[in-house]
């Protein structure tokens, strides 16, 4: 397959999406069409892609003095690609019945579908620098989606997010150029690109950039303390809370947190340093921080935001394991939480869309109202609790046996932390399954005159995103296998 | 000598010959002409780069029948011309790009002075850039000054008047202590020709005399040169005189004038002292911090700002911080950061102010924040110039800042001493700094205004085919903007080779 | 027919059929409702009895991941639970389907009762960790809308504490989990244990503590202080026959979870004489005394009950963390009999409830000239509970003591037997009033006001058969204890 693929499969989202505003569509319906196509067809080329295997290093704009934007396919590409490939096309279809009241639909596909091509951008990334550029250019596509309805908090919430975004890139852009300094090569290589002669004496130095380098990429993956700006962008449309904040932007994040610790600085250069005891304390912290917050907060997207909060740093903590295992528990997360998390985002939106109401206490008794939609909430409760034979249990099971493994005590609290956390999950998940199936003796269905399911196209994203927490908790062996090849540096 | 050695010469000829012819000619021949000047003068700066990369090392030319060390020099290499040609660009750009404004603002009566000054201006930077003797250069230097005074206070109002006379005041203050620099060097060394006064310097280090009054004589020029561009903490002439000139001559202020002397700054360095020596006395450290607190409190300032212009203007007094923090670090990297960013930044620069008063325009000239809700739907091709604009300075890549932050961060990191940490982290503080005034604009052009509101305060719209030539120009910015990120690499080793035939 | 078909059929059989009774409104009929949830109860009682008879089988389902197997294995432990939750749930099934007429929303609870039953059966058939948590959880969940039926604002608030209780319990043995998974040969159960000794070796700190924190997890089932507080709360404000059901059996998941972790994973003889067996021991001491002394001070006859089930099920813990044969014995056998004597108890409550309304200690004075036959009932399932002989009880009572005193640990061998002592006199006091009271309402009761209230056959005769088996087990214990003596035997 020609390398050139990557690069359509990269620019045919952002040329698609820029020309959608530019096309004249007749009706609605044509440029939903349209959109979908764009979509399916990227999705149809990842998925090829991803299936060809692994593809060496392909140059595509030569920058300055070795630097350059290139593509290449290796494991952690086909994780991501292939994820963001699958979820895509899918919460689209959502958003076009989701959309259809909010207005400025063109801009918001044009930008949407963008998006989609910047995140594929990342994930074929070969080296720091190209997934730096993408890196930036993801935040600033999806500026203009947080801002959507312009209203005031909107507003502030799209600023406050471009600033931590961009000033994370910019304390990650320390660690890149000290990578071009003390590396090999700036080529995300398993095991690190350090080269040993000259980091000589400064390893506290090059730790130190580390830690600075991995706060940098914890801004969008929402690490403690610098997670403030998610739950304030959840006013952002629902499909793009679900999907950028649940999927592409903060898993982005924890991507390039992966990619800088074994893929550029290497696992054993950092293992048993004081920086890994730091990065995995913090990541510990926003596990419980995320899930307290959760509980407190009365609002549904802003709960699945701290919630977010918390599972995104499940991910960092094992990926602070630093140990191939880690590394499977880190991606097996990775892909677990994705499905469960966008698939409780859309139950959200999709409750939100239907009835108006955004807060947990206007939930009474709408599970028998609308019981598509809360079942599929239910499932992805049970499994971000980590319920066995769901998702997140096979998720957890694998952070956990990686925490164990590593015999270092401090993963060994890291499990106590995912366990409270756990708890914590039930508690803010549940309390909403309770309500909405259990109103109280008393309570009149009457006030809820109207209120149904959605139709098929927000259904549907739905179930299959259901079902498919219900396929990876029973049958997670070939995925796991797969993380434990790409773990082994496989691919 | 190949004809083209001829081109620096001319160039400065040209420049200012058009100038005194303009002073006879009428509104309209003068600014054909000005513009043919700027035009050809950069076409041949062109040619002669072409040729300088082709032969390499750099010449000097003798000026009248002088030889050294009496007589008055020329020097050119490739990094020389370079600078001629982009300060050409940049130029004809900004002047195309304010035209319009310029109608509106300047009396009529005054336009052909207008294209005088320019010319002086155009031929006083070629000069400071080719010079290799001291003294031209000091004579340039207030020819500089006297043209960007009369640029700021071409459009008569109080304002800029009194940041003419602000300007002038901290300006001349900077030339006197040039002067004084200059005056003591040629007392030391009894040279104003660089290469012989490098000499010189050479055998009084050597010989380990005069160690106190070297030392004076770089502070001097230093701070001289510090003062006139606006190093914090002496910028405060400079919100005022950038933010209520016309906009073209806050265009070619912020990103010629400036520049101009700071590449002076260089030749002194290099080419008159010495850089081991500049290194080894303490004034690099002195440039280093107060560089540092430049780019913190220029953008901490502009953060506070309410009014655009001001705002960029405030941004310019951190882009300069930049270049002396480049300077501070010591390292030949460190200086070609600098040198690129004052290309990166003139490119930016300009297209800021220029694309910030298309936007203010359309805001029925209000330059309050608050006015300018929607200005990029009503002036579409400035509100993306002002975005491009805002994002390179914000050092995205593709975009030229990103470049320069590589090249500072990178020179900051194989940088032996303890420098090292506070640049990086400033770097990025300062980043972030950038993207919150910088983009918080952006954000605030690309939100609609209610059409009632619009309607009440008078707000207009620009389409594109009305105003061609602006739009021209801006474009063009943003090319220039992609080139240098995108194709930095011919540029960096430009100034490299440069820098190292400086020595 | 195929023994792994019918472990599956045993297991999937109710779980499906209450979704489906739970998902099809033609199931707000009250008549079909309960012929297809009498059937299907019935059916799945024959087939749990063809996996009992059906001798020892392994049977594995499905990988979950690759060291998550989901595998089931038949063993005698697993029967004789299996067997006591089959025969109390059938007939709590009977009993409700009286009961349920007075409280609304029948097609939900039986879909779930069904629901329940079967994971309870997949819990005691578990061949490994991995399974059994699964089932654990599933059961925990499931059994939450059993406790919030009534759907009042305090069964609601009951039935979260008892979800979030459990599931802390379940993170507890989860947690374990993770580690044994590493430090052991393979999670599956064996008799004697399966850690590995060579990888364990240097671990023994982390080891013991990840045990104590797995009898911690589980022991919040069986409402062991200090993770009781749940227990009191929950059980009793469901409807009467869940009640027995929580009480009677769900309680004893947790201490079936001890047994599988201690017995079969970790090994007693890991940690015979550590602190975790200290600790242990002291833990379910105060539960025993605490739970007897809360159920003398309560008022409220549910509650009651539930206290007393705080304690009993600690007798059992206690007898465990013994680690001696005979106390061991006396737990199984109590686990049995307790089942039967608590669910007995609640019903007989429940009928109360549902005849005369009354729910106080205090307001059941001459109850037993209205209820005869249930007061009956309730009278030898308590003498049966407090151990007096030769009901059921007194023979786990004396193997427990008879454990204790055996096992020469100090301080414990002699204050065990005399905290079980106080505590039976306690549950004398606790129980006996009502029957005191019911039967001899002394002289200045209006006989004249007395009608005849005892409830329907359906109702009754639950009672009778549970009533009659716990007397009867206590009268002829030998074939059980025999039975339990050789799964021990395995064991120790």
């Amino acid at each position: 397959m020609s390398k050139y693929w990557i690069l359509t499969a990269i620019l045919l989202p952002i040329l698609g999406g820029a020309l959608t505003p530019l096309l004249p569509f007749k009706k609605r319906e044509q440029m939903m069409i349209y959109v979908e196509a764009v979509m399916l067809a990227t999705s149809a080329i990842v998925i090829a892609l991803i299936a060809h295997g692994k593809m060496s290093i392909f140059e595509v704009i030569y920058f300055v003095r070795g630097l350059s934007i290139s593509f290449k396919i290796d494991g952690m590409t086909m994780v991501f690609a292939g994820l963001v490939s699958i979820l895509w096309p899918l919460a689209t279809l959502y958003a076009f019945e989701y959309m259809e009241h909010e207005g400025h639909e063109k801009i918001f596909f044009m930008f949407y579908s963008m998006t989609y091509g910047v995140t594929l951008g990342i994930a074929f990334a070969s080296d720091m620098l190209s997934m730096y550029f993408f890196y930036e250019l993801l935040t600033l596509v999806t500026v203009p989606l947080v801002m959507h309805t312009l209203t005031r908090e909107a507003i502030l919430a799209s600023r406050k997010y471009l600033y931590y975004s961009l000033g994370g890139a910019a304390f990650a852009l320390i660690g890149l150029v000290f990578l071009l300094s003390y590396g090999d090569t700036l080529e995300f290589t398993m095991g690190g690109v350090l080269d040993m002669a000259q980091v000589g004496d400064k390893k506290n130095l090059l730790l130190t950039i580390y830690l600075l380098a991995f706060m940098g990429f914890g801004v969008k993956a929402a690490i403690w303390p610098l997670s403030s700006w998610l739950p304030q962008a959840g006013v952002a449309p629902t499909p793009v809370t679900a999907l950028l904040h649940a999927v592409a932007v903060v898993k982005a994040g924890v991507f390039a947190i992966i990619r800088l610790t074994y893929y550029s600085f290497g696992c054993d250069f950092l293992r048993g340093t004081w920086v890994q005891a730091v990065v995995m304390g913090l990541a510990m912290f926003s596990i419980v921080y995320g899930c307290s917050r959760a509980v407190k907060e009365t609002h549904i997207k802003r709960r699945l935001a701290y919630s977010t909060v918390s599972n995104l740093s499940y991910i960092i903590f094992g990926a602070t394991i630093m140990t191939p295992l880690g590394l499977v528990g880190a991606l097996c997360h990775l892909i677990c939480h994705a499905f469960m998390k966008i698939c409780s985002f859309l139950c959200a939106g999709a409750i939100m869309h239907q009835t108006g109401k955004s807060y947990i206490y206007e939930l009474n008794g709408m599970g028998r109202k609308m019981p598509v939609v809360f079942t599929c909430f239910t499932i992805s409760a049970f499994g971000l609790m980590g319920v066995p034979g769901l998702a997140g249990f096979i998720s957890k099971w694998n952070l956990a046996q990686a925490a164990v493994e590593s015999g270092n005590v401090q993963a060994y609290f890291g499990i106590g932390c995912l366990l409270i956390s756990a708890l914590l999950t039930a508690i803010y998940m549940l309390s909403i399954v309770v309500r909405a199936f259990f109103p109280g003796r008393d309570f009149d269905y009457g006030t809820l005159q109207g209120i149904k399911d959605p139709t098929w196209k927000m259904c549907l994203p739905l179930m299959l995103f259901a079902a498919a927490i219900v396929c990876l908790g029973l049958f997670s062996s070939p995925l796991v296998g797969f993380l434990q090849d790409i773990a082994a540096g496989k691919y | 000598m190949a004809f083209v050695q001829n081109v620096p010469f001319f160039s400065i000829m040209i420049s200012m010959f058009s100038g005194i012819v303009s002073s006879v000619l009428p509104k309209k021949p003068a600014k054909w002409l000005n513009t043919a000047a700027i035009s050809v003068i950069g076409a041949m700066s062109a040619w002669l780069l072409g040729y300088m990369i082709e032969v390499g090392g750099s010449y000097t030319f003798m000026m009248g029948h002088f030889p050294a060390p009496w007589g008055n020099e020329i020097r050119a290499g490739a990094l020389e011309a370079c600078m001629a040609l982009v300060f050409c660009i940049i130029m004809l750009l900004s002047m195309l790009g304010g035209r319009k404004k310029l109608d509106e603002e300047v009396e009529h009566s005054k336009h052909n002075i207008y294209y005088i000054l320019t010319d002086l201006l155009l031929s006083s930077l070629l000069a400071l850039i080719y010079t290799n003797d001291l003294f031209t250069a000091y004579v340039f230097v207030e020819i500089n000054t006297i043209s960007a005074c009369g640029l700021i206070m071409i459009r008569q109002n109080g304002r800029t008047i009194e940041a003419a006379v602000r300007y002038m005041i901290m300006s001349l203050l900077g030339s006197g202590l040039l002067l004084m620099g200059i005056c003591m060097l040629y007392d030391l060394t009894g040279h104003l020709l660089m290469s012989n006064i490098k000499e010189a310097v050479h055998g009084i280090m050597e010989a380990g005399t005069y160690r106190i009054p070297m030392i004076i004589t770089i502070g001097l020029m230093t701070v001289g040169l510090a003062i006139k561009s606006a190093l914090f903490p002496f910028h405060s002439w400079l919100p005022d005189a950038y933010g209520y000139s016309t906009v073209s001559s806050a265009a070619m202020l912020s990103s010629l004038v400036s520049k101009g002397y700071i590449f002076l700054l260089v030749k002194i360095f290099y080419r008159v002292i010495g850089f081991d020596v500049i290194c080894s006395s303490k004034i690099i450290n002195v440039l280093f911090v107060f560089g540092l607190c430049a780019m913190i409190f220029g953008s901490v300032s502009a953060i506070w700002e309410k009014d655009i212009r001001r705002m960029i203007a405030f941004s310019s007094v951190a882009q300069i911080g930049y270049i002396y923090m480049g300077f501070g670090l010591g390292t030949t990297e460190g200086v070609v950061a600098s040198l690129f960013h004052i290309m990166a930044h003139a490119a930016t620069k300009s297209l800021l102010f220029i694309s910030a008063i298309g936007l203010t325009d359309v805001s029925a000239g209000s330059r309050s924040f608050f006015d300018l809700n929607g200005a990029a739907y009503r002036n579409k091709i400035a509100g993306i110039g002002f975005t491009v604009g805002s994002l390179s300075m914000v050092g995205i890549p593709t975009f030229a800042g990103f470049v320069s932050k590589l090249l500072f961060a990178e020179a900051a990191v194989i940088h032996p001493s303890q420098k090292m940490l506070p640049t990086l982290i400033v770097l990025a503080i300062s980043t972030i700094l950038n993207a919150i005034y910088f983009l918080k604009t952006v954000i605030r052009i690309y939100v609609p205004e209610k059409d009632s509101v619009a309607k009440e305060k008078g707000f207009t719209t620009v389409s594109i085919k009305e105003q061609k030539l602006y739009t021209a120009t801006i474009i063009a910015f943003v090319v220039l903007n992609l080139v240098l990120g995108m194709m930095s690499e011919p540029i960096i080793d430009i100034i490299q080779t440069g820098l190292g035939n400086f020595a | 027919m195929n023994q792994s078909i019918t472990i599956i059929l045993a297991i999937f059989f109710p779980v499906i059929c209450g979704a489906v009774i739970l998902l099809m409104p033609k199931f707000r009929e009250r008549k079909k409702l309960l012929k297809a949830s009498g059937a299907v109860l019935v059916l799945t009682a024959v087939l749990a009895l063809c996996v009992v008879t059906g001798g020892d089988t392994e049977l594995t389902l499905l990988y979950l991941g690759e060291n998550l197997k989901l595998f089931f294995r038949v063993d005698a432990l697993g029967k004789m639970f299996a067997v006591v939750i089959s025969i109390v749930w059938l007939l709590a099934g009977f009993y409700s389907f009286e009961y349920m007429k007075h409280e609304q929303e029948e097609k939900r609870y039986f879909g779930f009762y069904l629901m329940v039953y079967g994971i309870l059966l997949a819990l005691c058939f578990a061949g490994n960790l991995i399974t059994f948590y699964m089932f654990y959880e599933l059961m925990t969940l499931s059994s939450v809308p059993l406790v919030l039926h009534s759907r009042t604002k305090e069964a609601i608030m009951a039935g979260l504490k008892y979800l979030f209780y459990s599931l802390c319990g379940a993170y507890l043995v989860l947690l374990g989990i993770y580690f044994l998974s590493r430090y052991t040969t393979t999670l599956d159960f064996l008799p004697g244990g399966t850690l590995d000794m060579t990888l364990a070796a240097g671990h023994e700190e982390l080891l013991l503590t990840v045990a104590f924190l797995m009898i911690l997890g589980f022991g919040v089932k069986a409402g062991m202080f200090p993770m009781h507080a749940w227990l009191p709360t929950a059980h009793p404000v469901a409807p009467a026959p869940a009640s027995a059901v929580l009480s009677g059996l769900i309680v004893k998941a947790g201490v079936l979870g001890i047994i599988r972790a201690v017995y079969y994973i970790i090994g007693a003889d890991f940690l015979k004489g550590t602190w975790v067996q200290t600790a242990w021991l002291t833990l379910t001491l105060i539960t025993v005394f605490m739970g007897s002394m809360l159920a003398y001070r309560e008022k409220a006859m549910k509650k009651r009950l539930a206290y007393s089930t705080v304690s009993q099920a600690s007798y059992i813990l206690f007898g465990l963390a013994l680690l001696q044969p005979d106390a061991m014995t006396g737990s199984l056998l109590h686990v049995v009999f307790h089942a039967f004597i608590k669910s007995c108890l609640f019903l007989c409550a429940g009928a109360i409830i549902y005849k005369t309304g009354k729910t106080n200690v205090d307001e059941m004075r001459g109850i037993g000239k209205e209820m005869p036959v249930t007061i009956w009932c309730y009278t030898f399932a308590s003498m049966a509970l407090i151990g007096i002989p030769p009901a059921s009880g007194f023979i786990s009572k004396w193997y427990l003591a008879t454990g204790s005193l055996k096992t020469g640990i100090s301080v414990f061998s002699w204050l065990g037997p005399v905290v079980l002592l106080v505590s039976a006199l306690l549950t004398a006091g606790y129980l006996l009033p009502v029957t005191i009271h019911g039967f001899l309402p002394g002289a200045d009761y209006d006989y004249a006001s007395l009608k005849k209230s005892e409830p329907v056959k359906m109702m009754v005769v639950p009672l009778i058969v549970l009533a009659c088996l716990a007397v009867l087990l206590g009268v002829f214990p030998n074939p059980l204890t025999s039975y339990v003596s050789e799964i021990i035997g395995t064991l120790m």
